[in-house]
């Protein structure tokens, strides 16, 4: 016997009966079942004692009591807010910040570049991001050298390892970059004769400074024919790799490419201008992109939500249809299905009435990026790519602003040296332990088959060692992105620390959290990511 | 020793001789090219990091003066110094019940008289090269001790494996390490007076007097405590048996709820009024121990168990509702009269579960009234003002500020981290999305704007007329950031429980509470407790960042109360040396004994 | 009389019934693990299920105890219907007891206090008295020298063997054994079958999934041959084994015997 065929009416006849006890009982499916039952047939139990009921409808009432906290809350600061005065809401961010950041890509207010609370905030997250993508970089090479150490045949080259990570990751980060801050601080003053290499490389209680290589005018263009040539090289390398398949031996596939590669550089060096063309077509993507109207953003957004929630619902069912026909759909199937419906329709709510802005906030700033885009490649004509850099001092310090060479202030070194250190030494015991968990038939199954030491590393050990090793250290990235908060505490002007003389200037609070919370869950989204998905290249690499 | 040892006793496997050193040296340093040219590169890491450090320690401007002066300042911020009595009786209350924790879970981590000549010889030969190579600016009378020392320990330890039979078989027990440790803090307390001002009062001055001089009595009796409790803790358990469960339970109540006692009762001494006391609080209190008491005799029978539950839904809307009025300012009503409404509901929620014949519902009376007691004597306490005499405000700070928040927030965190990693392991659907969202949200992001947050939102989110300190707002910003980790690691334990585990309880017809309070979290937990002990080392260093948020803990007394005392104007490096110190020495010993507690456990799944 | 009830002598007729399922379907995703189950289990049967992997035996034993939820159908325990009425769900969990493949001891737990574990939190008795119960089983088992120890430093027989008499300390009126000796060395199975026969010869209503032939053979009152996710026979052991009726069965027994 096919199960019932639901229909629209069935669907909601099922719905009520689930709330309101046994009298609407659906019937049908039951008829050809023998009647010589115990106990009447199927009653529904009261709703105190149904245990489906139950379920929901305290998952129900915890969902309502936690934003009913969380609206309670809402509520409270905002009237604690108006009676101060404070407006709630994002205005601001256009306001003229009038405040000196420390460091960064822009330190002051210049009349052809307003500083605006917005560019303030975004001048920390540079900041922050110097710090975390330097700082990640470091501390992986460090750390990788200090876990292989720790494996070392070497009695001495293990004991110093073992007391590196040890000392280092038993003492607070924040302790370690105070301690920084003190060491650096008691260093001698900067003259221009000072510094270990006078003219190249300083290192004084105003930091540390060194010659440094910038990217100029030329270079957006430069990349964009790079790209060209990028795809014409991934070609010649299958062609190659597939000759070298064909008739073994060396074809030195490895030289050849190389070679082509240095040709194509220095052509795209030289070259680069004829890429200026891209500027008038990125005008044109800006242009285009900025006459699309809300209403249009608005009801594709809609639309998508709708869909997308149709599609899943659709899914569901499908996912329940057996050959045998449908099955049977228990009440938590109607309840998720009715939460998917819900989960659409307030997205459609928010778009279209609870912050109608956010159809021309998609609008400009993707019309704002290609703009930017547009920019970058409609100048320069004849630029080189890069520039290099000494550097350079005015009265006891270093320039702190315009063309110099690569300093490291004080405030930067500080946090850098405390949280690369620090982080490394996570990360050598996380190298050590993803080493230390291949097992050892490995390795001796490597040396039976008569593989050297290096190779069975190379080919066998470290590659599965990767594996394990790939997501605590995903982990330690996101810690040192974190971390480098802390800065606040040396006065490094990371986002924290602008967002916080931000507030403090307007009392705009929540708003700068808000900012802070989307900054960094951008950020760990971005390292998760990154890090899922070199981790399923590696699980196809093994399949 | 082949297939001719058939039928052979079964022995023990002979000792492994320790090598000569030269067989040694050639064995491990210089056993090949690259081998010995590790050794050539890491001899001169490690010779060039010591000297810079050496460096930092014994530089011409570090004035040690600066920690030695300031000890008190930094181990218990401004306490008064005519109280100090309060300090003493609650690290003796704490010491006390780490001496009998460890001698009643019968923790020995016993060494091999051979493992602690071995590390011994090391430990010298490394001072004899720090003595060595310290710079030139280091006092004389330090680089003649470091190399006595140095010399004593290679010596004692060279000879004790000689002299002593078999050395990597006799093992060298916990008790007898304990002692040690214990009478070479006294003697150096007694051998070695050191500061020579007393801080107090919680101002810049300083004051006469040898630190040394106050406090070595007072450690010489501490570190007899320590002894003595262990050795009561294992003794009692031992000679009890089956009591001695008994025990251990009233040990874990004790870090339970202990702590509280000692840092809102002892330390921070509140002035009951006796006479409102006995007019409000002992009423409601009793008030509330009837109540439950009369519910648990009516609802606890089994066969109530379904009326329970609906009486217990009734109550806890009942508590919801009382929150809402309380935060919307309906009518007045004392705060821990809310919260004991909240307790009195979740008990009732929880009879069908604890339900069972007149013997259990009485013990379930007693433990009910217990917990009211002590809830309402830590309440009344904590709302009354205190009778310490401060300068600045907060009673609490330095060290003790630090111990402090570690132990709470792991200790709030907790029961919030179970719930919300049942929660993200439930198969309702809403649950997990708000226990993902909460715990991914939290960890998403770093703790300082947590704490910034807590401390400057709070207040505002809070309804008109209604307060918090400073720092409990701190507290609670730590504790929330903490439960979202703490939620992580606990649910890893819960995925290692195995799915029959739940069918089996299921079978036997436990209820859901039942099936995860006995079944489920015990298990759990067991597998969590490595990782747990790594997330307390992790809050523990982590209680630094208090420093930035306004509190006064070691770091921040370090970095700017010292250096603004007119004595040691700008003495940043010997207070943070000092301190790092310090949280080394805890979150190394810390990590180690969760090392040994790991090789432990593994050991008795096996 | 319906499929149900086949095979029954006059004497079993007349007895109450315990189980009785009627028309139940169950699926996982798209597969569908039973298909119409009827089945009528009398007071102090021994009903044993066979057929080969993934026919359905376990589903079906499951859904008996709520383990799985069933999607159509009827199932009636002991005149209480399964649905996901609370009252009903605690009252034939503790009066159904179910012995799994792999015993599912609480690893964590003392043998003894993992018989006296359901006694003492779902049926509220003293624990002085709940102890003495659980010893009469360990004996009854066999093992009351275990009761101190782990189930970790127990034999797979023993383990198995307490959860036999955990089981059994709720006093349930009816059994389900789930591959009770599935995981078992060869040398083990015996011990734990002994201990089964002892129950059924006690009057103990019995659903036994098993391949043990043997033990069917001897024990059973009846036989259930389900393949599919259908009952495809049910019969006497003599019967059964002697002259089934479909060639499903006959292909099935010519296979395993």
């Amino acid at each position: 016997m096919l199960p019932p065929h639901r229909t629209g009416s069935r669907f909601v006849v099922h719905f009520l009966s689930l709330i309101f006890g046994g009298s609407l009982r659906v019937s049908g499916s039951f008829d050809a079942v023998a009647t010589d039952l115990a106990v009447a047939a199927h009653a529904r139990p009261p709703i105190w004692r149904n245990s489906t009921i139950l379920k929901w409808s305290i998952q129900v009432v915890v969902l309502f009591v936690v934003l009913g906290v969380i609206w309670f809350l809402a509520d409270q600061a905002r009237s604690n807010l108006s009676a101060r005065g404070i407006p709630v809401g994002y205005g601001w961010l256009d306001d003229p910040a009038n405040i000196q950041l420390g460091e960064g890509i822009q330190t002051v207010d210049s009349p052809e570049r307003r500083l605006t609370m917005s560019r303030a905030l975004w001048v920390g997250m540079v900041n922050t991001l110097r710090i975390a993508v330097v700082g990640i970089i470091f501390s992986t090479v460090i750390g990788v050298l200090v876990g292989v150490a720790r494996l070392s045949q070497n009695w001495i080259a293990r004991k110093v390892a073992a007391m590196y990570v040890e000392s280092l990751r038993n003492i607070p980060v924040l302790v370690q970059i105070i301690l920084w801050l003190a060491i650096l601080g008691s260093l001698s003053s900067l003259t221009l004769d000072s510094g270990p290499i006078p003219g190249w490389l300083y290192v004084s209680q105003k930091g540390i400074s060194l010659p440094r290589v910038f990217l100029a005018d030329g270079f957006y263009q430069f990349m964009a024919l790079m790209g060209f040539f990028g795809v014409g090289i991934w070609l010649l390398r299958r062609r190659l790799r597939r000759r070298q398949d064909l008739l073994g031996g060396n074809q030195r596939v490895g030289l050849r490419l190389s070679a082509v590669t240095v040709v194509a550089l220095t052509v795209a060096w030289f070259v680069n201008p004829v890429m200026a063309f891209m500027g008038p077509i990125m005008r044109g993507i800006e242009t285009a992109w900025g006459s699309v109207p809300e209403q249009a953003v608005q009801i594709l957004v809609a639309v998508a939500a709708i869909t997308g929630a149709g599609w899943w619902i659709r899914g569901f069912l499908l996912s329940h249809r057996s050959p045998a026909g449908m099955t049977k759909l228990i009440d938590d199937d109607y309840f998720k299905m009715v939460f998917a419906g819900l989960v659409a329709a307030l997205m459609v709510l928010v778009i279209t009435v609870i912050w109608p802005g956010m159809a021309s906030w998609m609008i400009n700033s993707g019309s704002d990026f290609w703009g930017l885009l547009g920019d970058k490649f409609g100048d320069g004509r004849g630029a080189r790519p890069l520039d290099a850099m000494r550097p350079t001092l005015t009265e006891g310090r270093f320039v702190n602003f315009g063309p110099s060479g690569l300093t490291m202030t004080v405030f930067y070194a500080s946090l850098f040296f405390g949280l690369v250190f620090y982080t490394s030494a996570f990360i050598a015991e996380i190298v050590r332990g993803g080493i230390l968990a291949v097992p050892k038939g490995q390795s001796e199954a490597a040396a039976a088959l008569g593989l050297s030491r290096a190779q069975t590393l190379r080919k066998v050990v470290l590659p599965q060692a990767f594996r394990v090793v790939m997501p605590p250290l995903g982990n330690q990235y996101l810690n040192i992105t974190k971390n480098t908060s802390l800065g606040i505490a040396v006065g490094f002007s990371d986002i924290v620390q602008v967002g916080q003389t931000v507030y403090n200037k307007n009392a705009q609070t929540l708003a700068v959290f808000s900012i802070y919370m989307l900054f960094f869950l951008g950020c760990s989204l971005v390292i998760s990511s990154i890090v899922n998905f070199i981790n399923r290249k590696l699980a196809i690499v093994e399949r | 020793m082949s297939d001719a040892s058939v039928g052979v006793q079964r022995t023990v496997a002979p000792e492994v001789a320790l090598p000569s050193p030269g067989r040694w040296i050639r064995d491990n340093l210089f056993s090949s090219i690259t081998n010995s040219v590790q050794t050539v590169v890491f001899t001169v890491i490690l010779l060039g990091l010591l000297r810079w450090a050496l460096g930092l320690v014994f530089a011409e401007d570090t004035d040690w003066t600066a920690v030695a002066t300031n000890m008190r300042l930094l181990f218990t911020y401004n306490y008064p110094t005519a109280q100090y009595g309060r300090i003493w009786v609650a690290t003796g209350t704490v010491l006390a019940a780490v001496g009998a924790s460890c001698g009643a879970w019968n923790i020995n981590p016993g060494m091999t008289v051979r493992r602690l000549s071995v590390s011994g010889t090391g430990t010298g030969a490394f001072l004899l090269v720090i003595g060595v190579i310290t710079p030139a600016s280091t006092p004389s009378s330090i680089r003649t001790w470091i190399v006595i020392i140095g010399t004593a320990l290679v010596l004692i330890s060279l000879t004790a494996l000689r002299i002593v039979d078999k050395p990597h078989r006799r093992s060298v027990s916990f008790a007898s390490l304990l002692v040690t440790f214990g009478v070479a803090v006294v003697a150096f307390l007694w051998l070695f007076p050191f500061g020579n001002y007393g801080f107090t009062q919680g101002a810049v001055y300083a004051e006469p007097g040898l630190v040394a001089e106050s406090t070595r009595v007072p450690w010489t009796v501490l570190m007899a405590i320590v002894v003595s409790a262990f050795f009561l803790g294992r003794e009692t358990v031992r000679r009890l048996g089956e009591a001695g469960g008994l025990i251990r339970r009233s040990l874990t109540v004790f870090w339970v709820v202990g702590p509280l006692f000692l840092v809102f009762l002892v330390l921070r001494d509140p002035a009951f009024d006796m006479g409102y006391v006995l007019r409000v609080d002992i009423p409601i209190a009793a008030g509330f121990v009837l109540a439950g008491a009369v519910l648990i005799s009516l609802l606890g029978q089994p066969a109530r168990a379904e009326l329970a539950r609906i009486v217990g839904a009734v109550l806890a809307a009942g508590a919801v509702f009382n929150w809402m009025a309380g935060f919307m300012g309906w009518y007045p009503m004392l705060q821990k009269v809310r919260i004991s409404f909240a307790l009195l509901a979740l008990l009732v929620l929880l009879l069908p579960t604890l339900a069972g014949e007149r013997a259990a519902r009485l013990r379930l009376m007693g433990l009910w009234a217990v917990a009211m007691v002590i809830f309402h004597w830590l309440i009344t306490g904590m709302n009354t003002p205190s009778t310490l005499e401060i300068a600045a405000p907060p009673f609490l700070g330095g060290f003790v500020l630090t111990v402090t928040i570690a132990y709470y927030v792991m200790l709030a965190s907790f029961p919030v981290g179970v719930l919300l990693a049942l929660a993200r392991t439930s198969k309702l659907p809403i649950f997990r999305v708000l226990a993902t969202g909460y715990i991914e949200v939290i960890r998403g992001v770093p703790l300082i704007t947590v704490l910034f947050f807590f401390s400057i939102m709070l207040p505002l989110f809070l309804p008109r007329g209604m307060g918090i300190s400073d720092l409990a707002a701190v507290f609670a910003g730590y504790a929330v950031f903490s439960a979202a980790y703490m939620a992580e690691n606990i649910r890893g334990g819960l995925q290692s429980v195995r799915h029959g585990q739940f069918e089996a309880a299921d079978a036997l017809g436990l209820t859901t509470v039942q099936r995860t309070g006995l079944i489920v979290l015990p298990q759990a937990l067991r597998v969590s407790i490595p990782n747990l002990v790594g997330q307390a080392i992790a809050t523990f260093k982590e209680t630094s960042l208090i420093a930035i948020v306004g509190g006064f803990d070691l770091l921040r007394i370090a970095n700017a109360t010292i250096p603004n005392q007119p004595d040691f104007l700008g003495q940043k490096r010997p207070g943070l040396l000092f301190i790092s110190l310090i949280y080394f020495v805890f979150a190394y010993s810390m990590s180690r004994a969760s090392q040994n507690l790991e090789t432990r456990l593994g050991s008795a799944r096996a | 009389m319906s499929i149900a009830d086949r095979a029954l002598t006059s004497e079993m007729a007349s007895r109450p019934d315990m189980i009785q399922c009627r028309g139940v379907k169950k699926w996982f995703g798209d597969f569908q693990a039973l298909c119409g189950v009827d089945l009528t289990v009398k007071e102090r049967e021994v009903m044993v299920v066979l057929g080969p992997s993934g026919s359905g035996k376990s589903t079906l034993i499951r859904c008996i105890n709520r383990l799985e939820v069933h999607q159509e159908g009827q199932i009636v325990v002991d005149g209480v219907e399964l649905t996901n009425d609370l009252r009903n769900i605690e009252k034939i969990r503790s009066e159904v007891g179910m012995v799994f493949q792999l015993f599912n001891l609480f690893p964590h737990l003392s043998v003894l206090d993992n018989v006296t574990l359901a006694p003492i939190w779902v049926r509220k008795q003293p624990k002085a008295q709940a102890e003495i119960r659980a010893m009469e089983l360990l004996e009854r088992v066999g093992i009351p020298e275990q009761a101190a120890k782990f189930p970790g430093q127990l034999s797979g027989g023993q383990q198995q063997r307490v959860a036999i008499a955990r089981s059994l300390a709720m006093n349930p009126k009816i059994m389900l054994f789930d591959e009770p000796t599935s995981a078992l060395d060869p040398e083990m199975i015996s011990e734990v079958l002994d201990v089964m026969k002892a129950l059924a010869a006690d009057g103990m209503t019995m659903i036994v999934v098993t391949h043990e032939m043997g033990f069917a053979r001897e024990v059973a009152d009846r036989l259930v041959f389900m393949e599919a996710g259908d009952v495809v026979e049910v019969g006497t052991p003599e019967t059964f084994f002697t002259n089934p009726t479909e060639e499903r069965t006959k292909l099935f027994l010519s296979q395993i015997l």
